[in-house]
């Protein structure tokens, strides 16, 4: 640079410009470098940096910025309903809302999260410590601190928030499931999770359709709670789920879990039993019941007392053993196993998905498919000493009638429930003839039913079946289990005019304005056996009432039919290996047989000795079956016919006589067939006995009291356990009592049950009804 | 105070025959000075618009008080301009001895106030950072001297030894400040203006040597600047706190897009993103403006520099140029410093922009720089001007 000074004085009116200029030329000449450096290339690499934000990676950071600053906030869809077939609410869903705390918002807002701790542990009854926990993830946004509030704990909540300005604790609507209680057919309907989601039974099986499709509300929203200026609200609506209408009729339902009930305990059953009742015509099921049911609002409650009582034993224990130790670990084990073990069966439908040992009920199915091929006809003679050895059968084949059946028909083989008969009729049938229509039956697959978890019976492959040994076993119904629906489709086909028919348990799907949207209808799937075969199969069956093993199912006014079935648990063995003696007892039972339109399967699983009762179908699931029948029959409008039956089976009801003549007393209770004696001597009826209104059988005779006052003195009721009818009669006409039975007709049949207790005390000409029971029927 | 005896003074002298020679403000600076105010009100307005109402209730408070300044900062701005800025060689050196007595005040404890765990401020009737009037002094007296002593500026007492030791002096009280930002800033000032003034090349590369050792040892013994650089490189890491701010900022700034998300429209600003009305004010221009918007501030800040620098080369005088020069190189750095850190380019630090950033003093400070520099204009070595000129 040069030395030289550059300070020259201007003169006024001189020109400066070009000495100063030069003077400065290296001062402006880096000034320019200065101004293109700071003016230009700075900036270059920052237009290049904009340009990459904003353009370039545009959509990368706005979806991020977006999903930063909205919240999606979900709308529930409501659950569909089940209803059952008369629209009667099974299960329906109710808004309820979740409890949830965003953290990174109470860790901006610098909220004291130990006061949102406790106060929400206080409201909603949580663990303060778990929301601290949670509260500490600030890198969450989403942390669920309650799900399932109900509206009046949500409102204390909001009230929470709003009372002490808090940030960061948000609310959003849910659904929870109501049960009806007591449960409608809870194995069958099943259960939802405690996500919403079903877990089991047709909550499980049709899940997408009442799930809905839930919504959600996305709204931008500033930080601190701030509302946003410019913002937007976008609603995605949500769909409530479709609604369910079943065929199960509830009324029906209850009947049959009612009398399930009833007789697992006077039959002391040892692993319960199930019912299932359906139209043998369409396929609806009207009712499904499995014994040892639960509470689907609360399904992981365990019912079955002797389990709990088995739970407070080991619980006992464990309270005893030292924690740590190897003892207490497998008493903890055996626990758990227990709860989980008892969970398991309390919601499994073992009506689709269990097999079980149908015995002789299906002797229907052996004996429609040998008169569908023309393997027997209806004068078929067959031989019964007892016993009886097959050409490769190793062991000799015993009657259940030890002194054997001898000389029968076609028709007295099914009602005896002969076994040695029928292993004749499988041998004339021939091995492959009755695979197939075992297979025509719909035995070797899924009925298809719409409940979860079917499964298909246990059937001997082909090339066993067809062998003597394992043939003349099955065909009396033995070493086979099919599954309580697949042996319920196949009887309704015999009595159907041998249509195998699609069972189904939803009737309609309605969406969430009611509109129906899907309708199941009878589904035929193949005709097994003919209309003629079918017309026949229902006399015989109807025989086996009228006549045979099944005479305890008989109900006055109604052509039941039916095969009963007793059958040996195979695969139970006792701790020593032996085989055990437990038994499965069952009843297939239809309903009127001119004309089939219920059919009612009743299995008892292992019934105990110890009620008194002989261990049979023929004695115990008759009973239920006749019962249920008995309390639905009316209901579902199948109306008796009493023309032919003898009036002193028939309850009437006694009308009101009083201030009439004699005469006229007279006409009047004939026209409900019944008689009267006369008290005392004044012109009118003062009284009677029953007093108007009660029931009491017809061609019963009633007391007319004219003047005299009627006594109102209590009577004991006899006990009448073990009487026959005619005796029972004869105690109670003694007693100033009626009688009126129920149960088999056979002469010998002896009373088992009555409705009013012995001792009870009872006004002066109560109707005492009684159970007749046949109690030597073996099968 | 000056650097001589007034009769002694080459300057003074110079002054004295020149006092008349006056032309006209220059317009283009005006003008773009004017603009980029008005648009930096404005989108403070919008900016603080969510803050302004989480802080106060009123959404407008920020704004109000931002207005405010900025009409007087165009009077100001006008004014000065009208002045003869010889009035600044004179008062150059009284100035910055003020700032760094500023300067030392703050660290004294008591007296300085902190704000966001950093003590940068003082208080007397108004809150000021003394840092922004250190680079003002600073900048003066750097001219003053260079002015002066410009023939004797390749030697080490007249072209090293005065500015390394204002520099040394500012420098270490900033240092002593934390304030790593404004060290920075004054350092490239000081170094730019002592290359115009003609200080020798070699002195830059011990005074380089001598800086970067320093940084080194300054930024081992402190972590924060070293989590500033983690943060920058993948802000990511630490999503909620170092890089908390820069991920928010490149949010408003990616959601802008070409065209934006329209004025007022910001969706950032509520709170998303720290300081937004602030240092970080240029990711909601970003963001509402869009990238031509962006873009088109960018270059009104361009054009406004170039002007200055035109101006300083055409100034009557070295001190002009110098004073012209300096400013200019100091609205440069602050504007390449600041939208450098809000885009990420650069690792943050606390730089906020010219005309944008809320803040009264500081706005008022720059306003009147603007005045200097058109003071300077008025005296430009022009055509238009001289023709203006009676002959």
């Amino acid at each position: 640079m040069a030395k030289k000074a550059n300070i020259r004085i201007v003169r006024p009116g001189e020109r400066p410009v070009y000495d100063r200029e030069k003077a400065n030329h290296g001062v402006l000449r880096r000034t320019t470098a200065i101004m293109l450096l700071c003016g230009v290339l700075l900036f270059l690499p920052l237009f290049y940096q904009l340009f990459k934000l904003m353009i370039l990676d545009h959509d990368k950071y706005e979806s991020e910025a977006i999903s930063n600053q909205t919240r999606t906030t979900a709308v529930a869809a409501d659950r569909g309903t089940i209803y059952d077939r008369n629209m009667k609410i099974i299960a329906t869903s109710s808004t309820v809302e979740t409890v949830f705390i965003d953290p990174l918002e109470i860790h901006n807002a610098e909220e004291d999260v130990d006061f949102i701790a406790r106060g929400l542990s206080a409201i909603l009854g949580v663990d303060a410590e778990m929301i601290r926990t949670k509260a500490a993830k600030i890198d969450r946004q989403y942390e669920v601190v309650a799900t399932q509030q109900e509206y009046e704990v949500a409102e204390q909540v909001r009230a929470f928030i709003t009372d002490n300005k808090l940030t960061g604790i948000h609310l959003e609507p849910s659904s929870k499931r109501h049960y009806a209680t007591p449960a409608t057919a809870a194995q069958v309907v099943g259960f939802v999770n405690a996500e919403n989601v079903g877990a089991d039974g047709l909550e499980a099986y049709y899940d997408k359709i009442l799930q809905g499709t839930p919504g959600a509300v996305i709204t931008t929203k500033g930080n601190y709670q701030t509302e946003m200026l410019y913002s937007y609200e976008k609603l995605y609506e949500a769909t409530d789920g479709s609604s369910l209408v079943l065929t199960i009729d509830a009324q029906v339902q209850r009947m049959l879990e009612k009398n399930l009930k009833a007789a697992v305990e006077k039959y002391d059953v040892a692993n319960g039993g199930f019912a299932i009742m359906m139209n043998v015509n369409t396929g609806e099921i009207v009712g499904m019941a499995i014994e040892g049911s639960y509470d689907p609002n609360n399904y992981l409650e365990i019912t079955d007392l002797s389990v709990l009582q088995k739970l407070e034993e080991i619980g006992g224990k464990m309270d005893l053993a030292t924690e740590g130790t190897q003892e207490y670990k497998e008493l903890a084990d055996l626990y758990n196993q227990t709860v989980a073990a008892a969970r398991l069966r309390q919601w499994r439908n073992r009506c689709v998905s269990d097999g079980y040992e149908p015995g002789s009920t299906f002797k229907t199915i052996t004996l429609a498919s040998a008169l569908d091929c023309g393997a027997v006809d209806l004068n078929t003679s067959f031989y019964c000493a007892g016993e009886k050895n097959y050409p490769d059968r190793e062991d000799t084949l015993h009657c259940w009638k030890l002194d054997g059946h001898h000389a029968e028909n076609t028709a007295q083989a099914l009602q005896n429930s002969c076994n040695i008969a029928f292993a004749d009729i499988g041998l004339m049938i021939g091995g492959e003839r009755l695979y197939n229509y075992v297979d025509a039956f719909g035995f070797l697959e899924k009925t298809g039913v719409d409940m979860q978890g079917e499964a298909t019976g246990v059937f001997h492959p082909k090339d066993e079946f067809v062998k003597n040994a394992q043939l003349t076993t099955i065909a009396f119904g033995q070493s086979i289990k099919p599954t309580p629906i697949q042996m319920v489709r196949a009887i309704s086909a015999v009595v159907n005019g041998g249509y195998l028919l699609k069972p189904y348990v939803v009737s309609e799907v309605l969406d969430d304005k009611g509109n129906v949207v899907q309708k199941n209808s009878r589904t035929v799937i193949r005709q097994v056996i003919s209309e003629e075969t079918s017309e026949i199969m229902c006399d015989l069956i109807e025989s086996v009432v009228t006549e045979g093993t099944g005479s305890n199912a008989a109900l006055t006014g109604y052509r039941i039919g039916g095969k009963t079935g007793t059958s040996e648990k195979l695969d139970v063995y006792d701790e020593n290996g032996n085989q055990t003696d437990d038994k499965i007892v069952s009843f297939v039972g239809i309903v009127p047989m001119d004309s089939p339109k219920y059919i009612c399967l009743v299995a008892l699983d292992t019934p105990t000795p110890g009620s008194g009762f002989r261990i049979s179908g023929g004695v115990m699931a008759t009973a239920v079956v006749r019962d249920i029948f008995s309390d639905t029959l009316l209901y579902l409008g199948v109306q008796p016919d009493y023309t032919d039956v003898d009036m002193s089976t028939v309850n009437v009801q006694m009308p009101d006589v009083r201030d009439l003549t004699e005469a006229e007393a007279s006409t009047e209770l004939a026209t409900v067939s019944l008689t009267h004696i006369v008290v005392g001597n004044g012109e009118t009826v003062t009284g009677t006995i029953p007093a108007p209104g009660e029931m009491l059988p017809g061609n019963s005779q009633v007391i007319l009291y004219m003047g005299e006052s009627v006594p109102t003195d209590k009577i004991k009721v006899p006990d009448l356990s073990g009487l026959t009818m005619a005796q029972a009669n004869q105690v109670l006409a003694n007693s100033g009592l009626y009688l009126q039975t129920k149960g088999s007709n056979l002469y010998y049949a002896v009373v088992t049950d009555q409705d009013y207790a012995p001792d009870s005390e009872v006004a002066r000409g109560t109707t005492i009804t009684v159970e007749l029971t046949d109690n030597s029927v073996v099968d | 105070m000056a650097l001589f005896r007034k009769k002694q003074d080459p300057m003074e002298r110079l002054h004295q025959q020149e006092l008349d020679e006056t032309g006209i403000l220059d317009m283009p600076y005006l003008v773009l000075t004017v603009l980029l105010v008005s648009i930096g009100v404005l989108m403070m307005f919008s900016a603080s618009y969510a803050r302004a109402y989480y802080d106060t209730g009123n959404s407008a408070f920020y704004f109000v008080r931002q207005a405010m300044f900025a009409a007087g900062g165009i009077v100001v701005t006008v004014l000065v301009g009208r002045l003869n800025y010889f009035i600044w060689y004179r008062l150059a050196l009284p100035i910055l001895a003020v700032s760094i007595v500023l300067l030392g005040m703050v660290l004294i404890p008591g007296v300085g106030v902190t704000h966001n765990g950093a003590t940068r401020w003082l208080k007397i009737g108004i809150e000021f950072q003394p840092s922004e009037i250190a680079k003002l002094g600073m900048i003066l007296a750097f001219a003053a001297m260079m002015a002066v002593w410009q023939d004797k500026m390749n030697t080490f007492r007249y072209g090293v030894l005065p500015y390394g030791i204002v520099l040394v002096m500012v420098a270490g009280l900033l240092v002593l400040q934390k304030h790593l930002s404004a060290t920075l800033i004054i350092m490239l000032i000081g170094a730019t203006m002592m290359l115009l003034g003609g200080t020798q090349k070699r002195w830059f590369l011990i005074g380089g040597v001598l800086v970067a050792i320093f940084l080194l040892v300054y930024l081992k013994s402190r972590g924060y600047a070293n989590a500033r650089v983690t943060a920058h490189l993948d802000p990511e890491s630490d999503r909620l706190g170092s890089g908390y701010q820069i991920i928010q900022s490149r949010y408003a700034i990616g959601s802008g897009g070409l065209l934006g998300l329209g004025f007022g429209r910001s969706r950032q600003k509520y709170l998303y993103l720290p300081e937004g009305h602030n240092d970080y004010i240029f990711a909601i221009v970003c963001e509402e403006l869009g990238f031509v918007g962006a873009v088109g501030v960018m270059i009104l800040f361009i054009m406004l520099i170039l002007r200055g620098y035109w101006i300083a080369i055409h100034a009557r005088d070295r001190f002009g140029t110098l004073v012209a020069a300096g400013f200019t190189t100091k609205l440069a750095l602050q504007v390449f410093f600041n939208i450098g850190v809000v885009t990420n380019y650069l690792p943050s630090t606390g730089i906020s922009l010219p005309f944008f950033s809320y803040g009264g003093t500081a706005l008022l400070l720059q306003m009147f720089e603007m005045g200097v520099v058109l003071s300077v204009s008025r005296w430009c070595v022009n055509k238009k001007a001289l023709r203006r000129k009676p002959a």
